[in-house]
């Protein structure tokens, strides 16, 4: 009797443990998510270091995701790394893959079916759909609502894309 | 049993229903493959009114390496986030592939951590139709065929060789099967 109390104890604080880190996961994968973010590539929106991301995982697989919302993915090219980025292309878009070069030398692709183009905010220095082509919309893990960083607690990252006007 | 016990009961079971949903995202899961583009691997006859139901394993597939050629994979389409495929692994990244008509190029190269994947059934649409796909869509591996019990067993081998190199070494050999049959004359 008394070595059953003796394990009751750990046992009981084992599985509660188990289930709240399953729970905590569940809601990470399903619902809510604040991540740290690391590098240049996202400049002016997210700093190269030091910034909290939250992200909304129902945008996962790119459900409801538009044209200027920031979101997270997984790397194309490396499963295991994720990254940020902003969608500037959905399907059947006209893309011009890389705006710098000389008039005349321009390449432009149609986003095919399912997929979308990401770029980084910060051109110069991102790697993104430019090399590794248009991303399907299912690595999609989430859309990026706000970050924490600097001096402010929770500011909203806007879709800042606006409609060009004639 | 008192009302207290009851939503006690409830409550507990509630806590674990995470940890559940998380090992079969994560760990390994029964997949079902619909359609016939696995003919005739996996769902040899559609008119039979069963369709099969393999044994997924998902722990550690986007590691490099993990997924090799000639393994049944079920992945995200690219074309659509919600339809779920399943086909055969033809080519990891690095090999150059012979394709189908369908695809705009005779041959083609896989990028790093990309697969091509084809369906056994040739009316499939599979990667001669939309390219190389990342191992990121990739969410679990076919290992066995679980059900109907008559089919119990690990998932059959198929599909063509597509790998440019292993057909030029086939290519080669009976070129020089062929040289030495007319030396030998």
């Amino acid at each position: 009797m008394t070595s059953k109390n003796f394990l009751a104890f750990p046992l009981r604080t084992f599985s509660i443990s188990v289930r709240l880190a399953f729970a905590i996961h569940f809601v990470h994968t399903h619902f809510y998510e604040v991540t740290l973010t690391q590098g240049e590539s996202m400049l002016p929106t997210l700093r190269v270091s030091g910034d909290w991301v939250h992200a909304d995982k129902q945008f996962r697989r790119g459900r409801n995701c538009q044209v200027g919302d920031v979101i997270v993915a997984v790397k194309p090219t490396d499963p295991e790394q994720r990254v940020c980025k902003r969608i500037t292309g959905m399907e059947g878009d006209l893309i011009m893959v890389d705006g710098t070069v000389e008039h005349g030398d321009e390449k432009f692709i149609r986003v095919p079916k399912g997929h979308c183009w990401v770029t980084g905010d910060n051109l110069s220095s991102s790697l993104d759909s430019r090399s590794y082509g248009a991303l399907p919309l299912a690595l999609i893990k989430g859309k990026i609502i706000a970050k924490t960083g600097g001096d402010k607690w929770f500011e909203r990252i806007e879709n800042n894309l606006v409609d060009a006007k004639e | 049993m008192s009302i207290g016990t009851y939503i006690k009961t409830g409550i507990i079971t509630l806590t674990w229903i995470p940890v559940l949903a998380t090992v079969c995202d994560h760990v390994a899961f029964f997949g079902h493959i619909e359609g016939s583009s696995m003919k005739p691997a996996l769902n040899p006859d559609a008119s039979l009114g069963w369709t099969d139901t393999v044994w997924l394993k998902k722990w550690g597939i986007h590691k490099p390496g993990s997924i090799q050629v000639g393994d049944v994979v079920l992945l995200r389409s690219p074309d659509d986030p919600e339809k779920i495929l399943a086909k055969r692994v033809l080519a990891v990244g690095g090999d150059e592939v012979v394709t189908r008509k369908t695809y705009p190029r005779p041959v083609c190269r896989i990028p790093p951590n990309h697969i091509w994947a084809e369906g056994d059934n040739i009316h499939s649409i599979d990667s001669n139709n939309f390219g190389p796909v990342s191992t990121g869509l990739i969410i679990g591996k076919a290992s066995n065929i679980v059900f109907p019990f008559n089919r119990f067993g690990p998932v059959p081998n198929g599909g063509r060789e597509a790998r440019l190199s292993h057909l030029n070494r086939y290519h080669n050999s009976l070129k020089a099967k062929e040289l030495e049959d007319e030396t030998d004359k």
